[in-house]
């Protein structure tokens, strides 16, 4: 270990809970997003390219939504990233570091994704069969995003790597080279296609008074989609766990209570929504798999911390309180939650006008 | 020195944030005075039932939206990813310090992509009312984010009470807070005139093209005016050493200001006459050279702004180059390759003393120096530099220029650094001054003047001049340029440097280094107004060198019509030396 290089963290004005918290809360918000980014892009492309008349209504009704999935994904995704820097931020800074290249690389990119949505959203029918194409890449652009965050949320948890920087300075290292990362990564992007499913299936019943054939296509690919990308994250995930470090895979098997109840009720509910998606059970296969994700969120937090009990836990960081700009804070969450609601139903009120 | 260095010698980290800074706020400006453009515009439409101007709208619409929830957002993103990357020690303390503005900024960012979202595609679609009152949420929290994120970048600039009593709402409220708040708010009203002047060019209906370009012409117009009140406001809010800077002292900051006062007067003269005057004129390149202009405009306030700031990232608090200023009197007596974590080298010997220099460039100059890249290359700001030198100058850098930090470290590490810039940049020979050897003039030029002059253009500049003159010029170059700071040496070493520059730049010693005080100049300076040397030598009679260099920090005791010798150490050693030959001792 480097403890040497770790750099000295910043005081926090609440304690840490608040912010782990804060954080547990909205990470799973981005990971809902994201996956209906990923997924539903993968299930539109496929649909994309079948080219029947209904895929390419599917395809058209997905590639009108990746925009907003796109937005939302990030949108979501800022809070945790800052809840994490708050907690995590000099570990996370200097693996950004060591990766600069590649870490800044993610704006040009998610830049060029996006704007390749809308074209491909508001260009669909005058695209034709280059449409499926354009598709495709942003999906591969959105995986190569997902490869880079992988790799930074990972290699700030390498702290023995940390040394390698003297080697090289211009911030070209990742972490491809650890064992855990590739399952790691291939675990989330396949959880992405899976709950991915789940929006697809989601949004087909909103279509199903204007176009039932779609919307059942929707629904049954959708939640196919999730049934078999469950099955297959089985594998990966018990992969992802075998590849940990020793005591950190056992903190999932008895070492830690709370993180063992944890992983218990992940493998539970990933059975039930199994079973349920199977059934075409929609909302319970919903509502697992949201339950699921939560829980990986937790599970990722434990692993986190174990990775780097030997240099730095949360207790270490100091707190100089000032508790109001949190009040502050939660005041404009709320009022900011109300005005969204409000928005919301006016647009559902007009829609049903329409 | 907390964290390690993205090293990009050529490219350097400051243009990075420069490139993503001024296109993110060209666009995020827009996207807080473009809300409330859309809400005018929907209503102007509304109220001249004109389906023209209302579909002038929706299309207006569609564009804000393609560019500020994409480019905006993500190149907000990326201004987060920039500064962590090259400065990740001010962003840490930025974002713990803030950590709940930055939240509650987070949650106005949702707010407005839902509103954003539900005003483009509800328009049309849900009743006028409450589409204006979308409109308006939209704004409102557009707003309220740059009241956020203006709190932030304000505090940098201005930390104001903070500095004496910590606390968010301190730091937040602080001297720059509501003269910036306002001149954003205009900056993002003016914007949003040229982009609406942008839309309207590409307008194919005649009576829709003319009404929006007049239209988006006096937005523009009503927020330069709005504008000048507050930018005054906010230059009288600044610190003195900042105001100072923006006010003439910093050429780089006159420059922009120029650059900046040509665009705008540009851009008036294209909203004035091709837009409110004569409206038929803004065809799509005049709106474009209104946009580009619009852009020199925020480039230039955010370049001047950054500029200003310096030499600190955090005023009071965090030089530009991360170093802590409370951690500075430390780093000098403790070494900062002793302090520091991520460097390789922890002392300087003469084995490591160029890698070790190198790993001090990068923790304290890098920030703002590339090496042979474009932004403030060290390498052509060194090129007359010789090695003595620069490291008499890197000591007193701070000194000569105040919007440069100070160096942090040991003479040692000074020594490394300068013999890094010197002997690995510039191939040039590094060797440790001899004494009594060398042109000390010629040594007083490289200490005070090289950073910035040949010594061929002084030379040329003093042409004749006698050396009293050329002394008296000395201590008045402050009257010549702003820039400059009357000569700040000892009495002996302007002399040197008079002599030197009279005597066409030669000196007597060519191009060695040297110490640069010799006694019988001390004596000169420092005696002779009141004693001959001939008068000496039976007062100090029979005293050695070391006797005489006591004595002359106690002359009072001798006569108390005298001081103590009130020159430096340096200076009385070489007088005591010369007194003992005067005595008749040691030659």
């Amino acid at each position: 270990m480097n403890a040497a290089l770790i750099p000295r963290p910043d005081t926090i004005p609440v304690a840490w809970g608040w912010f782990q918290f804060l954080l547990l809360l909205t990470f799973p918000l981005h990971l809902l997003a994201m996956n209906a980014m990923v997924g539903g892009l993968l299930i539109g492309v496929s649909q994309h390219f079948q080219g029947r008349p209904v895929n390419l209504r599917l395809a058209h009704r997905l590639a009108v939504l990746l925009p907003l999935a796109i937005a939302f994904a990030v949108n979501f995704g800022v809070a945790p990233l800052l809840f994490s820097q708050v907690l995590y931020g000099h570990l996370f800074y200097t693996s950004s570091i060591l990766m600069a290249s590649f870490w800044l690389a993610v704006i040009p990119i998610l830049i060029t994704a996006y704007y390749g949505a809308y074209l491909y959203d508001f260009r669909f029918d005058d695209l034709g069969v280059g449409g499926r194409w354009l598709g495709l890449a942003v999906l591969l652009m959105l995986f190569v995003i997902g490869y880079l965050f992988s790799n930074n949320m990972h290699l700030m948890l390498l702290t023995e790597r940390f040394a390698g920087y003297f080697d090289r300075m211009d911030g070209s290292m990742l972490a491809s080279t650890d064992p855990v990362l590739l399952p790691r990564y291939l675990h989330m992007m396949l959880g992405a296609v899976a709950v991915g499913g789940l929006f697809v299936a989601l949004a087909g019943r909103f279509w199903a008074d204007r176009d039932q054939d779609m919307a059942s296509l929707a629904e049954a690919t959708g939640l196919k989609t999730f049934f078999w990308a469950t099955l297959a994250n089985i594998a990966i995930g018990s992969w992802f766990l075998v590849s940990l470090p020793r005591q950190t895979m056992l903190l999932f098997m008895g070492g830690d209570i709370g993180a063992s109840v944890c992983f218990v009720l992940s493998l539970l509910l990933t059975v039930g929504m199994l079973v349920t998606a199977w059934k075409r059970k929609f909302w319970l296969t919903f509502w697992h798999a949201v339950a699921t994700v939560v829980l990986m969120s937790f599970m990722r937090a434990w692993m986190r911390s174990d990775y780097l009990r030997e240099v730095f836990n949360l207790g270490q960081l100091e707190v100089v309180p000032e508790y109001s700009p949190m009040i502050f804070f939660f005041v404009v969450l709320v009022a900011g939650l109300v005005l969204i609601g409000w928005m919301l139903r006016k647009t559902a009120e007009a829609f049903a006008r329409s | 020195m907390n964290y390690p260095v993205w090293y990009l010698p050529e490219v350097g980290g400051g243009f990075l944030i420069a490139l993503i800074a001024v296109l993110h706020v060209f666009v995020s400006h827009f996207a807080v005075g473009g809300g409330l453009y859309l809400i005018y515009a929907e209503k102007k439409g509304l109220a001249e039932n004109s389906e023209g101007i209302l579909a002038f709208t929706k299309r207006h619409a569609r564009f804000f939206l393609l560019l500020t929830v994409v480019f905006g957002s993500i190149t907000g993103v990326g201004i987060w990813f920039i500064i962590a990357l090259v400065n990740p020690a001010a962003t840490s303390s930025l974002i713990h310090i803030f950590v709940f503005g930055w939240a509650a900024e987070w949650v106005f960012f949702v707010v407005e992509i839902v509103a954003a979202f539900v005003y483009y595609y509800m328009f049309g679609r849900m009743d006028s009312r409450t589409h204006l009152q979308v409109g308006w949420i939209y704004f409102a929290a557009a707003w309220m984010s740059l009241l956020l994120i203006n709190g932030i970048i304000a505090f940098m600039l201005t930390p104001g009470a903070w500095l004496q009593q910590q606390g968010f709402w301190r730091g937040f409220f602080n001297p720059s807070f509501w003269p910036s708040l306002f001149f954003r708010t205009c900056v993002a009203i003016l914007l949003a005139g040229c982009y609406g002047y942008l839309t309207a060019s590409f307008t194919r209906d005649r009576q829709v093209r003319l009404a929006m370009t007049r239209f988006s012409g006096k937005w523009a117009l009503a927020a330069t005016v709005a504008a000048i009140p507050f930018a005054i406001w906010y230059v009288l809010a600044l610190p003195d050493q900042a105001a100072a800077l923006v006010l003439g002292k910093s050429p780089t900051i006159a420059m922009a200001v120029q650059w900046g006062g040509v665009a705008l007067a540009g851009l008036l003269a294209i909203t004035l006459t091709a837009g409110i005057v004569r409206p038929g004129w803004n065809l799509k390149p005049v709106a474009f050279a209104a946009l580009l202009l619009s852009l020199a405009v925020m480039g230039s306030f955010e370049w001047i702004r950054e500029a200003a700031r310096r030499p600190w990232v955090i005023g009071g608090v965090m030089y530009s180059n991360m170093i802590r200023a409370s951690d500075v009197p430390s780093l000098n007596e403790k070494g900062f390759l002793q302090e520091a974590r991520w460097v390789a080298n922890r002392t300087v010997t003469p084995e490591n003393q160029r890698r070790a220099g190198r790993e001090l460039f990068i923790h304290q100059c890098y920030a703002c120096h590339t090496v042979g890249g474009g932004n403030n290359d060290i390498v052509s700001r060194t090129a007359a530099q010789t090695y003595s030198g620069l490291t008499a100058y890197i000591g007193r850098m701070h000194q000569v220029r105040p919007f440069m930090p100070p160096f942090a470290g040991t003479e040692a590490e000074a020594r490394a650094l300068a013999a890094y810039i010197v002997g690995d940049l510039h191939g040039k020979e590094v060797k440790e001054p001899v004494a009594g050897k060398g042109d000390p003039g010629r040594l007083v030029f490289e200490q005070h003047c090289a950073s910035c002059h040949q010594a061929d253009e002084i030379v040329q500049a003093m042409g004749g001049q006698s050396p009293e003159e050329i002394a008296g010029t000395l201590e008045t170059l402050d009257q010549i340029s702003d820039e400059m700071v009357p000569f700040a040496g000892s009495e002996v070493e302007k002399r040197q440097l008079s002599g030197f520059l009279h005597s066409g730049g030669v000196g007597e010693g060519g191009t060695g280094s040297a110490t640069a005080v010799s006694g019988p100049e001390v004596f000169a300076v420092h005696c002779a107004a009141c004693h001959a040397p001939e008068e000496l030598p039976e007062k100090i009679a029979g005293r050695d060198k070391q006797e005489l260099y006591e004595l002359l920090g106690r002359l009072n005791e001798l006569n108390e019509e005298m001081e103590p010798f009130a020159g430096t150490d340096e200076e009385r050693r070489a007088l005591a030396g010369h007194l003992e030959t005067l005595a008749g001792g040691a030659k």
